[in-house]
């Protein structure tokens, strides 16, 4: 996947400010930045769900503004609203997505089938997805998105609101996944997930990209960069490394006396 | 409390500011929708306000001429007003919900008293439009009273004004904590709001039931008809004793009426006609009060039920292969229907016009010919067209909000490799099934009950509701994509309904795709009196409705590529 000058205005507001991202095929991305910094608009756009204002995509070697349709059939996503029908059931909601990917349904009972046991799922029967925990909800966007074993997958939070047993499952999931050659975009608040999975990161602030590589490679750039200040840790966490990247280390701490 | 009271008035002044000032408009469309939504609350509240000054005028006068002894006609009408404002205060809630499902669980966040918060929502019941309509009704009657220098009537009046606000507020937050304790439990409150919807039109519709005189001397095309309907229409049904007695007696106690018989008894100097009445009205406040603060308590306990879970089906879920349409679009369109048959508002569209039709149908029974303003359904042919046209109407709710219903799943929907023209069609396919069970019913019940009237007619029917709906499916799609809404189709009231706008230029459409049927009609039978070229017609026509349709899809299709952000945006 590969962005050129992406830029995604509201109004006077520039939300994504030209970015170039590189997702080389085969990799776990993890894309990181404060809130507000930009990831989800990105993450829209990349989709299909935002226009972009400006600025190229090119995914799986297809332009998704020209050919929009075959870029979806190729990729899965769990985006912020985990795009769920309310009226819906697990079931139903994944017979939905076959359908709609013309999945032969033969072999999209035997996925969904996995993928509800696989999330725990199974037990919520026909109950609708109005009923679901927000953890519930995830899980079986996570499973819409797998069903037609896409070769792209984004994830925006997919581990918040997940419990621990769940998010083991998920995480070695992924990680098969990636093993097998699919490539996932993922953003995550939770830098040690990111730490653990992702073989690539980038770091987005204020709608700009500031890094963006393996980590390994940005970890020892930042170690040997001039500009690090002296009382900084060195950035043999992505906490540390994020931190340093988008800028939080200047800040003047703010004590709280009061408190 | 003073201070939290307080903090409570500014925030809700705030939020109606903020609600006018920052619409979060992407764009110069989404603006003007965002206006037109806006327009219509803020007439009303312009309008309020002479309202009120002129009702305060109406008030004081009444009471000036109770305590002159006058004409009492001007307090006889604004005795009626406070009675509908009570009847409002019940109702109003359930059409007009005020209060957010989640306040309650952020406001048991804060270091509040439960008294306080009480006050507070009780408070938010002053701004209601029955209680300030009823307000300076209520106020300036004393006045008038003692202008007219009846002091101790103005004071007693006074006083039962009071404890008539007292008791419009607690029927009103009695209303809307009672509805939110039904509706913390989802499927409780679905089938309340059901309830709710089904029941509004056939309780309107009870008068005409109960006025018209039973048996059925005479057929729908009697020739004894006219005469005897006419003698039938003279002489209803009388109303049984206790039920007249019931309902005086529940008259007798509805706050209003308690507030006229003490301001009444007392500008009459009838000491004993008002000490009674405002001993009633001051104890139902209380009660009513009472009863609100154990229903506030019991929700703040509660404020959310979980449903329980249900068993999954064997089966899986049942795929029907629609003709003429791709898998994709046949998902979106059997979607659709599921969420049509899963909320109240859907669910309303599926029985209203049934529940209407059946009662209609009673009438054509009982009375032999049933006149309503323009429409005179004398033959089952009449009734299958005004049936088949209430249903087609009855979709409009859906049809016309048919992306931003959707809500998240449109996303999912957006996400999916569907082509715009596949969505497209799934979602008339969709509309169009949900118009065409009960339309289907209702003219073949109509054909069963009154099978009279000529065969070429009633086979033009199908053909004729088909093109309708045709040529007005991409009308429904074009005015969904422009005026997106943001609804909850659990909600009975406005809450589900689509874009004001929207609404209205679809009933418009509607209306329009459904002259050229109407014109053939009227050319066939009714000018040139070949109705056997009816059908033939109306199926030529149905086949160029189609061809139109298709056309006009097209166009549709690029305005939704070019709109499909902002739909997704609004509706998620």
């Amino acid at each position: 996947m590969e962005t050129r000058g992406l830029t995604r205005d509201f109004g006077s507001l520039r939300a994504v400010d030209g970015i170039d991202l590189v997702v080389p095929a085969g990799s776990f991305f993890g894309f990181l930045g404060p809130n507000g910094a930009g990831k989800s608009t990105t993450i829209k756009c990349l989709t299909g769900l935002l226009r972009p204002s400006a600025g190229s995509m090119r995914i799986l070697g297809i332009d998704p503004q020209a050919d929009p349709v075959s870029v979806k059939r190729r990729i899965g996503v769990v985006p912020e609203d985990l795009a769920l029908f309310e009226r819906l059931s697990a079931p139903e909601t994944l017979f939905f997505v076959a359908e709609v990917h013309g999945l032969d349904r033969a072999i999209a009972r035997d996925r969904a089938a996995d993928l509800l046991d696989l999330m725990d799922l199974k037990t919520a029967g026909t109950t609708l997805v109005a009923d679901f925990s927000h953890g519930m909800r995830k899980k079986l966007s996570l499973a819409a998105a797998l069903l037609p074993a896409p070769k792209l997958l984004f994830l925006d939070e997919p581990f918040e609101g997940i419990d621990a047993v769940a998010s083991r499952q998920i995480k070695d999931l992924l990680h098969s996944f990636v093993t097998r050659g699919g490539t996932i975009f993922l953003t995550s608040h939770i830098l040690e997930i990111v730490e653990r999975l992702s073989t690539h990161i980038g770091v987005i602030a204020g709608g700009r990209l500031v890094a963006q590589g393996p980590i390994a490679e940005l970890r020892a750039g930042a170690d040997a960069s001039p500009a690090k200040p002296r009382n900084a840790g060195d950035a043999s966490s992505l906490e540390e490394l994020f931190i340093s990247l988008v800028g939080g280390d200047q800040r003047a701490p703010v004590a709280l006396d009061w408190l | 409390m003073f201070r939290i009271l307080r903090a409570f008035a500014w925030m809700r002044w705030r939020v109606l500011l903020n609600s006018v000032e920052r619409t979060g408009a992407r764009d110069t469309l989404e603006r003007l929708s965002l206006a037109v939504e806006q327009i219509g609350p803020l007439i009303a509240l312009a309008l309020l306000a002479p309202s009120v000054v002129g009702l305060a005028g109406l008030g004081g006068y009444a009471g000036y001429g109770l305590a002159m002894g006058g004409p009492v006609m001007t307090f006889e009408a604004l005795r009626f007003l406070l009675f509908a404002a009570c009847g409002f205060a019940v109702v109003g809630p359930l059409l007009l919900p005020s209060m957010e499902p989640t306040a309650l669980v952020r406001l048991l966040l804060l270091p509040i008293p439960r008294r306080t918060l009480y006050a507070a929502q009780t408070a938010g019941g002053l701004s209601e439009p029955w209680v300030i309509i009823s307000l300076p009704i209520v106020l300036s009657i004393p006045v008038g009273l003692a202008i007219g220098g009846a002091w101790l009537a103005a004071t007693v009046s006074l006083l039962a004004a009071l404890a008539l606000v007292l008791c419009l507020v607690g029927l009103s937050t009695l209303s809307t904590l009672l509805l939110h304790l039904v509706v913390r439990d989802r499927r409780r409150g679905e089938l309340l709001a059901l309830l709710f919807i089904v029941l509004v039109p056939a309780i309107a519709l009870m008068p005409g039931l109960v006025m018209s005189s039973p048996g059925r001397a005479a057929g729908p095309e009697s020739p004894a008809g006219p005469a005897k309907t006419e003698h039938r229409r003279r002489s209803p049904t009388p109303t049984p004793a206790w039920v007249a007695r019931t309902a005086g007696v529940a008259r007798a106690l509805v706050p209003s009426e308690l507030f006229v018989r003490v301001t009444r008894s007392s500008a009459r100097h009838e000491a004993d006609g008002a000490v009674v009445p405002l001993f009633v009205l001051g104890t139902s406040g209380a009660v009513l009060h009472a009863l609100g603060m154990l229903t506030f308590a019991r929700l703040l306990g509660s404020p959310s039920a979980g449903a329980p879970r249900r068993p999954a089906s064997r089966a899986g879920p049942a795929s029907v292969r629609l003709p003429f349409l791709s898998r994709a679009s046949a998902a979106v369109a059997q979607a659709q229907l599921r969420l049509v048959i899963r909320t109240p508002r859907g669910r309303s569209i599926l029985l209203s016009p049934f529940v209407v039709f059946v009662l209609f149908a009673i009438v054509m029974q009982r009375q032999g010919r049933m006149e309503l303003g323009v429409l005179d359904l004398t033959s089952g042919l009449n009734l299958a067209t005004f049936g088949a046209a209430v249903c087609l109407l009855a979709v409009l709710p859906f049809a016309m909000n048919q992306f931003a219903i959707d809500r998240s799943g449109l996303t999912l929907a957006l996400l999916s490799p569907l082509a715009t023209r596949e969505l497209l069609a799934g979602k008339a396919v969709g509309n169009g099934l949900i118009a065409a069970g009960p339309a289907i019913l209702v003219v073949l019940v109509a054909f069963v009950l009154f099978p009279g009237g000529s065969p070429a007619l009633w086979l033009s029917l199908p053909p004729a509701i088909v093109a309708t709906y045709l040529l007005a499916a991409p009308g429904a799609a074009t005015l969904s994509t422009l005026f997106p809404r943001t609804v909850d189709l659990n909600s009975v009231g406005r809450g589900s309904n689509p874009h004001g706008v929207a609404n209205l230029l679809g009933l418009l459409v509607f209306l329009t795709a459904g002259l050229p049927s109407v014109l053939i009609v009227v050319v066939t039978a009714g000018l040139v009196h070949l109705p056997s070229l009816t059908p033939i017609l109306m199926l030529a026509w149905c086949g160029v409705a189609l061809f139109l349709s298709r056309l006009l899809f097209k166009g549709v299709a690029v305005l939704f590529d070019k709109r499909r952000e902002n739909v997704g945006m609004v509706a998620s």
